[in-house]
């Protein structure tokens, strides 16, 4: 009976001791909020953004010895529904950081994010003004910003001589980044401009378009067309229509790994005038390539554009974090001013006084590979255009006020 | 000149297209003033059906082009008589409803089986080329797609004008009561309509797949061109759809040429204006609902 007792009182201290243990790691954990597309037609970029993030996240390990738990939330693309999910990242699931944004979200959260209190870092937001004249001291951007590629735009140019005494169009969606995009073109010295279309976003049958560019005598067609299905059915029309036989295709920022996969032996037609981020960079930096093996360890493709960018931005933040010496929101954003940390897309440290990572585009032509790598047959052959070149002035030069 | 032609011929080539999905939104509602907004999500079903065909069984282009209608009119039979039927007799306002809720259900269950991204599929081999238009190189298959659906529409007509089935449905279109009274079994024969135009939705998805790509909202623009040219030919008019059909087609692809910032403004105030003036369609005989 005493026996029986002992071994009782045995379980059930054992059982206290199990439930005592279970909470206390989780309180432990360094929660780090994830918001961005899981849903719709733009989910492939989400799906390389949380895996970039969950791939550095295994990689950089335990955050001041604690394990990272990342909490993922739907943005749906939308600005009211990333402000809600954000504040509920903050308030219920007290995140330290906040990853994983895309333009439409990071946009929305800059009016909110001395309120939330804590750094958010994007790797995937193009608006210039997210880190000029709209910068916020909580908010920092990994990728490089749309004026930055308008310059990588002029070095291709430079670089390729096809492209010198090439008759410029532009093909794009009817919003402001288009225009922008035509307008760099436009003021690249000695080109010629031969027009330009703007289709509206629902476009599907880009047939009237590209009539126009043929028309117009066009012999490269940059494309500043939404990233996913839109741009993929854009470039497969060019080809079906035979486009691509008289006019190199040039992509603003790049093409997603997962759109060139789609796309084959087509996306060899494709110039890229600044991709934010190329796998093939492994060539030249032995971090991407760690990155790359791990990558494609865990989720068995190849690490996208998307994924390279938001890794980078985890490593930024867990590198912050680590050099703080807690997750104290204050202490971090200090860390992240002066942190240079090597990450997939590059040494990488942000503007003094600024919000915006000093980090290289990657210029090239899409191209097969000799021999399949991470079960791509194609990629972007990548030269680095570094940020010295595209981003010579001072944060307060540009507009950034952090006062 | 060649320009202007260009885009003509674009406009054509996608009212052919169009014409496929007007003809069964237009069947469909002149027979039982059903609004059927989940039209564009069967045709998306009609792009997976074409994938499945072509991957999963197997079968070479055309086959599954022919499987693709097949395995959706099932599906929208299924539809009609579980959510369409038992409100049949209710106003326009119930089933556009309930289809613009059913079409939400069909693309999230594409979204679960086959998942969110775009898939491409080339043109058939013979037809991966182009061919010179008065100096103008234009795809095949394009060409080829117009083709055919001129002929999938043709043949509509003829059984609609020249078989006993036609007949029926041509007496419930202009007078239901009369046609039930007569002894026109009209629940079975939306039923029968209903599935054959959702046959038609699938068969344009499946044709235009390798020209548009397949992806869940695939459907979206494609309903809503086809209901622009519907309304403008008259709501259940066939002959005014096909009408409407191509209007909607060329004011998108020569707009969308010459006044491309306006395009999209030019298509509706056509439209608008059509209704303002001729609100029962082109020819005057569609309904006002």
């Amino acid at each position: 009976m005493r026996l029986l007792q002992s071994a009782l009182f045995g379980l059930f201290a054992l059982s206290l001791c199990l439930f005592a243990n279970g909470p206390a790691v989780a309180q432990d954990a360094v929660k780090i909020g994830v918001l961005t597309i899981r849903s719709g037609p733009a989910k492939p970029i989400g799906d390389d953004i949380l895996a970039g993030i969950e791939t550095a996240t295994q990689m950089y390990g335990p955050v001041l010895g604690s394990p990272v738990e990342l909490v993922i939330e739907e943005s749906l693309f939308n600005p009211q529904q990333a402000v809600t999910k954000a504040t509920k990242l903050v308030q219920q699931n007290q995140v330290s950081g906040i990853l994983g944004t895309s333009t439409i979200e990071t946009l929305a959260l800059l009016s909110v994010a001395d309120r939330l209190g804590v750094p958010i870092i994007t790797s995937n937001s193009g608006s210039a003004a997210i880190t000029r004249e709209r910068c916020n001291r909580w908010v920092f951007r990994t990728n490089a910003e749309d004026l930055m590629s308008a310059l990588s735009l002029q070095e291709l140019v430079r670089l390729t001589p096809e492209l010198q005494g090439a008759k410029w169009f532009t093909l794009g969606h009817d919003y402001p980044w288009s225009r922008l995009v035509a307008e760099s073109v436009k003021g690249v010295e000695n080109l010629e401009y031969v027009g330009d279309t703007f289709a509206p976003l629902d476009t599907t049958d880009w047939a009237p378009f590209i009539a126009q560019a043929r028309a117009a005598g066009a012999t490269a067609v940059i494309m500043p067309v939404t990233l996913g299905t839109p741009l993929l059915q854009f470039i497969q029309q060019a080809n079906e229509f035979g486009l691509t036989n008289e006019a190199m295709l040039v992509s603003p920022i790049g093409l997603p790994d997962w759109l060139v996969a789609k796309l084959g032996e087509t996306s060899t037609h494709v110039v890229s005038a600044g991709s934010w981020a190329a796998w093939r960079y492994e060539e030249s930096d032995s971090t991407t390539r760690d990155f790359n093996e791990a990558f494609f360890e865990m989720h068995g493709r190849v690490a996208g554009m998307q994924a390279l960018q938001s890794a980078s931005a985890a490593l930024m933040l867990y590198n912050a974090i680590t050099k703080a010496g807690s997750a104290e929101p204050e202490a971090v954003v200090g860390a992240l001013e002066t942190i240079e940390v090597n990450t997939p897309v590059g040494p990488l440290m942000f503007q003094p006084d600024g919000r915006q990572a000093l980090v290289p585009l990657f210029l090239g032509p899409y191209e097969a590979l000799d021999t399949p790598r991470y079960g791509a047959s194609f990629g972007q052959r990548a030269t680095a255009f570094p940020a010295s070149k595209s981003l010579p002035k001072t944060a307060a030069e540009y507009g950034c006020n952090l006062g | 000149m060649n320009f202007f032609f260009v885009s003509v011929l674009n406009g054509v080539v996608y009212g052919c297209f169009l014409l496929l999905t007007s003809l069964g939104l237009s069947l469909v509602f002149g027979l039982g003033r059903v609004v059927n907004f989940a039209h564009g999500a069967l045709y998306a079903l009609g792009g997976y059906a074409l994938i499945v065909g072509m991957h999963g069984a197997g079968a070479g282009y055309w086959p599954a082009l022919i499987l693709a209608p097949l395995l959706v009119v099932p599906v929208a039979i299924l539809i009609e008589r579980v959510a369409i039927f038992p409100i049949r007799h209710r106003p326009e306002i119930y089933t556009l409803l309930v289809t613009f809720g059913i079409s939400f259900m069909i693309v999230g269950a594409i979204e679960y089986a086959f998942g969110t991204g775009t898939t491409l599929l080339p043109p058939p081999a013979p037809f991966v080329t182009t061919v010179d238009i008065f100096g103008n190189q234009y795809p095949v298959y394009r060409l080829l797609a117009a083709v055919v659906s001129l002929f999938v529409s043709a043949g509509v007509f003829a059984v609609i004008l020249f078989t006993p089935v036609g007949l029926r449905i041509r007496a419930v279109t202009d007078d239901p009561g009369m046609a039930e009274a007569l002894g026109v079994n009209t629940k079975w024969l939306l039923t029968l309509v209903f599935g054959c135009a959702a046959g038609l939705a699938a068969f344009a998805g499946a044709l235009g797949a390798p020209i548009f790509a397949v992806h869940p909202e695939m459907g979206t623009n494609i309903l809503l061109d086809s209901f622009l040219a519907v309304i403008l030919g008259g709501l259940g008019n066939l002959a005014g759809s096909v009408i409407g059909a191509f209007v909607v087609a060329l004011a998108k692809s020569i707009g969308g040429g010459y006044v491309t910032d306006w395009s999209i403004a030019v298509l509706f105030l056509v439209v608008a204006i059509a209704l303002i003036f001729r609100p029962t369609g082109v020819f005057g005989r569609g309904r006002v609902a």
